[in-house]
Order: structure tokens, then sequence, then C-alpha cells
């Protein structure tokens, strides 16, 4: 069973804590990968890479339609960590999709260990006051996923 | 067909109707009793306040609120039988957030890829 408490990877990379950082630290470079895949296209429509900066990407897909995400850099410490927050912009006002991706990079040998973690959030500016509810409410709900067939 | 499913998270208009739902219902797991109320509803037949208000050992004020607060996020389902209201959980809620936690999970991992091949080709150009 995957883990459904968020979105988490760990990935080894070639390169140095440095680089891996610097790859999520500038615009240009950012619109180059952190796109799902090679054929949706990464329009930085704001990127101001310090702490309170808020970016907005907008992701171009080959049918023409465009999602556009935007948040704020919470936390940045190089070469180690950088947390984010990342809202989706629905098309219509349904704004309701409010979560946080933490990147952690470590070194790893000669490169790095990279950490993704993005957390679905109760609300908005709630993230410290949450963290706990939040946590014990996806262990719970971890659970009910793993056996939603023993019940009933 | 990796590339297919990544389109797909994008192309999902209902993930983004159920952004405000999602929120919903990780704002009513985000309570210990409510968390308890769901995980003993999940375990055994639907059941009534009262007999939940005996379960928390909680005053049944308290039990209607986390009732209505469950139920507003669809977690729980409420039917009428003559004087009594039962309440059977309904997992369709749940679902709906490992969905879109599944979704966010693909998008990192076709990022990390490509972040991976611009690091090695960078580094390849040095």
């Amino acid at each position: 069973m995957s883990n459904v408490t968020a979105a988490e990877l760990r990935r080894h990379l070639a390169s140095a804590p440095e680089k891996v950082f610097a790859a999520f630290a500038d615009a240009q470079i950012i619109s180059r990968w952190l796109t799902p895949s090679s054929d949706v296209k990464l329009a930085v429509l704001d990127f101001d890479f310090r702490v309170g900066g808020k970016y907005r990407f907008a992701y171009h897909i080959p049918t023409g339609q465009i999602m556009t995400v935007n948040g704020m850099y919470r936390v940045i410490e190089p070469p180690s960590k950088i947390i984010f927050s990342w809202n989706i912009e629905p098309p219509d006002d349904h704004a309701g999709v409010q979560s946080e991706v933490i990147i952690g990079i470590a070194p790893d040998g000669e490169g790095s260990e990279l950490h993704i973690r993005h957390e679905r959030l109760t609300a908005a500016g709630a993230v410290e006051r949450h963290r706990e509810g939040w946590h014990g409410a996806v262990d719970q709900l971890t659970l009910l996923l793993v056996k939603p067939e023993q019940t009933a | 067909m990796k590339v297919a499913f990544a389109r797909e998270i994008i192309y999902s208009h209902l993930a983004m109707q159920t952004a405000s739902e999602l929120d919903l219902t990780f704002q009513a797991l985000a309570d210990g009793t409510r968390r308890s109320m769901v995980h003993s509803l999940a375990r055994g037949r639907p059941r009534s306040a009262s007999e939940l208000g005996r379960q928390f050992r909680s005053a049944q004020p308290t039990i209607s609120k986390h009732l209505k607060v469950l139920e507003k996020a669809g977690l729980v389902e409420r039917t009428v039988e003559g004087r009594i209201h039962l309440f059977r959980l309904r997992r369709k809620p749940l679902k709906n957030a490992e969905q879109w936690i599944a979704r966010q999970q693909s998008f990192w991992e076709g990022a990390v890829d490509q972040l991976d091949r611009l690091l090695k080709e960078a580094s390849g150009d040095e």
C-alpha cells in the first residue's frame, strides 16, 4: 500500500546538494524540469525566491488547457531545505486546494538525496496549528483505506 | 504510459471540483473524537447518535455537533427510521483524498525524472 498521507518520494541524484538546490532557485532552470512530463510546458509567471516571496506557474498542456499553480516560499535554507505552499487555481472560482511542499536535500555519497513531501492541509495559513491534527488524521485515514472491506 | 497518466492529472477537472470537498474531509478528520467516530462506524453497523454518545461518553449536543461536521464533509450519511437517526460511513471522500495524493505523487515523480536528466546533461557539459 502506498503512502496515502502525502505524496512523497526520495531519489538519489548524482549532483551535489548545492546544484540540486540551485535547480529550485532559478526561474529559467525550473521551467525546464518542474512539470509532470516533457510535453507539459511550464511558463513561470512570477518567481520571487525568498522567504515570503511568491511564485506563479502556468502549465500548458498539449491540448491547449492551462493549469495554474501559485504559492509562497515559507522556508529557504540553502542547500538543504525549501518549503512552499502549493495552490492550484481552478478555471472556475473553486480554489480550495491548499497544500504544502517540503523539499529536503541531503548529501548522499558523491551526490544528493532529494526528498519531496507534498502534504494536503486543512486550510491556508493553518500549517503549524494543524500539523499535529493533520498527521493524526492521515494516520487514521491510512488505516481506513488499508482495510476498506473488512467492515460493514 | 507514464506520460498519459501525467496528462490525466492535469486534465482532471474532477480534482478541482473536489478541492473544497477535500478540505472538508481533512477538516473533519482533524479532530480526535471525530476520527474515532469514523473508525467506529467503519468497523460496525450504522449507529444512532445516542449509541455513539454512550460509546464516546460525550454529551448529546457534542456528538450532534461532530456528526454534523462529518455529515457536511460527506463522511457520514443519515437515515431516519421513525424517531431514530442512524449514521453510516461513506467512503467516497476518503477515496477522493487518496486520489488527490496519487495525482501529486505522479506529478513529482515526473518532475524529478526530468530534474535528474537535466542535472546529468549539465554535468556532462562541464
